[in-house]
Parts: structure tokens; sequence; C-alpha cells
């Protein structure tokens, strides 16, 4: 194994739930295939654009931001993955991955940040959740103050969540300046 | 008094259902679940589990539609919602964004309905304690 990692156990999280898989990285990119076949997700390295690494409950996270804008996450890294992985990606692709802060306050304000294709809503700083904007099938505005984002309902053999989201709003106050005059974005 | 405003500040500035990321409850199946020591309720999202605090909820309501097929909505509360024990600060998030409304769909029409119920539950309780405590400190 001159060239790269192998991780088994590492799910990929997305609309639709969890799929369990293993996951190669190596010098040219990172390429996770689903347990027993089927779905594969293979990001060269010079499509990576950003590498994130969060701490989730008993394990950590790592995300694959794509130059199109996708991010990809992967989850089931031990804290010493982390390490030696951190070292791979900085040696065989210039690539320092940044490191975001899980949110466990159970707030419902903060801040929402639109970042490629991601939204994700912040609290203090640290990231409560991220959906992306590729499952968005519509957004609404209701009222003044108020943004809906409608998802694409999925039913594919890959989801496997039990309760889906299916809609989620946001209430801006108007004391919020952060959107102002721009009713297409929330 | 000074007294007061720090009860305040702490009702809103103190909500934290968590202190520690391991302090969340395994990650099981991706559905609504709810935390009864934490009193927080856990929403799938995207493959995660999100906590939000029992005390974010207004109210939470379920319906069933011809397939068999329930629907899970619950809204939090946001500024302007009248009595809300944990808002009286809400004045020092004025430039925030909140979570207003969460609809679910869900595949099981029993754990549809207990969990309802069980959120249910959580939030009397919460709710009547802290205006217990509220009275207590008048």
């Amino acid at each position: 194994m001159a060239d790269g990692h192998l991780f088994n156990n590492i799910s990929l999280g997305g609309r639709g739930g969890t799929n369990p898989g293993q996951l190669r990285v190596h010098s040219g990119g990172i390429v996770w295939k689903k347990q027993g076949g089927g779905k594969a997700v293979e990001v060269d390295k010079a499509d990576i654009s950003g590498l994130t690494w969060m701490k989730v409950p008993r394990t950590n996270q790592l995300g694959v931001i794509s130059k199109e804008g996708l991010k990809y996450k992967f989850t089931g890294f031990r804290d010493q993955d982390v390490s030696s992985l951190t070292t791979f990606f900085q040696t065989a692709c210039g690539i320092t991955p940044e490191e975001k802060q899980l949110s466990v306050s159970g707030k419902n304000w903060g801040e929402v940040d639109l970042n490629g294709n991601m939204l994700s809503f912040l609290v203090g700083s640290k990231q409560a959740f991220e959906v992306s904007l590729a499952d968005v099938s519509q957004t609404q505005l209701q009222g003044k103050n108020d943004v809906m984002l409608e998802f694409h309902v999925d039913d594919t053999t890959g989801a496997n969540e039990k309760d889906s989201l299916m809609e989620i709003s946001f209430h801006i106050p108007n004391s919020n300046t952060q959107f102002v005059g721009d009713e297409n974005c929330p | 008094g000074t007294m007061d405003n720090r009860g305040a500040m702490k009702g809103s500035g103190d909500l934290n259902a968590y202190k520690n990321i391991n302090d969340l409850p395994t990650p099981r199946d991706l559905m609504i679940q709810v935390d009864q020591k934490h009193e927080a309720i856990l929403l799938p999202v995207h493959g995660s589990m999100v906590p939000f605090h029992i005390a974010t909820v207004k109210s939470v309501t379920s319906q069933q539609d011809t397939n068999r097929t329930c629907y899970i909505r619950i809204i939090f509360n946001v500024p302007g919602t009248p009595f809300n024990p944990y808002d009286s600060n809400s004045l020092k998030y004025q430039g925030s964004i909140y979570i207003k409304e969460a609809s679910f769909r869900s595949r099981d029409p029993r754990h549809s309905s207990e969990i309802v119920q069980q959120i249910k539950t959580l939030r009397r309780q919460v709710t009547s304690r802290e205006s217990e405590r509220a009275e207590r400190a008048t």
C-alpha cells in the first residue's frame, strides 16, 4: 500500500440517509464504493476544491467539496485516521483540511451561510446542519419574513431514513441585515 | 432589578441541550427521536441527527394521508411568539435567523404518532416546570 489509505465502514451521508461503504484515498483523489456494490463516488484530486474535518458523535466526518460545488460527507474516521489523512492530503494534494465544529446546543437561532451548493445553519460559528441546494425543489417567500425550502422527495432505493425532511422554513426578522434586498436567497 | 435581568439572560443564553458532542445518543435509524434526559428532540437532516432543545419547540402535529403516509410538522418559537419563557431575551439575538418550521414525511405511522405524543409530553413537562420556576422567582 505505497499509495494511499483504505478505510472500511465509511458511510456516505446525504439526502435519503447514509450508506455504508469503503473509502480509498490515494494520490489521485478519493473513491468511495457502496457496500455490496451499486453507488460509487469518485473525486479526482484536481476536482477537489476543499476538505473539512468535523467531530460528530463518537466519530469523525470528512467533507470533500468538489469544484462543481458539491459536497460529499464521509463518516466513520477514528481520531488517528484524521491526523494521518490530514498529513496525506497536505503532501499528496497540497490541501490542508479545514476544521469545523458541530453545534449541539439545540438552539433554533443562528446564521445562514451559503457556500457553493451548501446552505449551512450556524449557531455561534458552529455548524448545526447543512443541506444541499441541489436537493431543494422549490423556495417560497412566505409573508415578508419567512423563507420556505421544499426538498425533492427521494423515493430511490438508496433512501434508508424513516423520516424524511420535506420542508424547512427560516424566519428572518426585520432586524436582520444579512439578506436585505435579496428575495431569492434565504 | 439586576437579579431579574440575570435570570432572564440565563433562560435564553444558557439554552444548551448538550454540552459535549458525545452526549448525543448513538445514531441509530435516521428518524425523529426524543432525548428525555437532555430535553431535546433530534431531527434527521441530510444524513445527520440535529438536536433542538424542547424549549425551542412551539408545537407539533401529525397528519396521515390516504396512502398511510404520515407527515410530522414541527413549529419552532420565533420572535413575536406569545408566551415563550426562553424568548424573553430575544432582543439580544435580533440579528439572528430562526428555524421556524420543519416538516417530515414518515414511513411508519406508529412511530409517527408515538413521537408526536412524546414531543408533546416533554414540551408540557418542561414548560410547566419553567413557568413554576418563573412564578417562584417573582
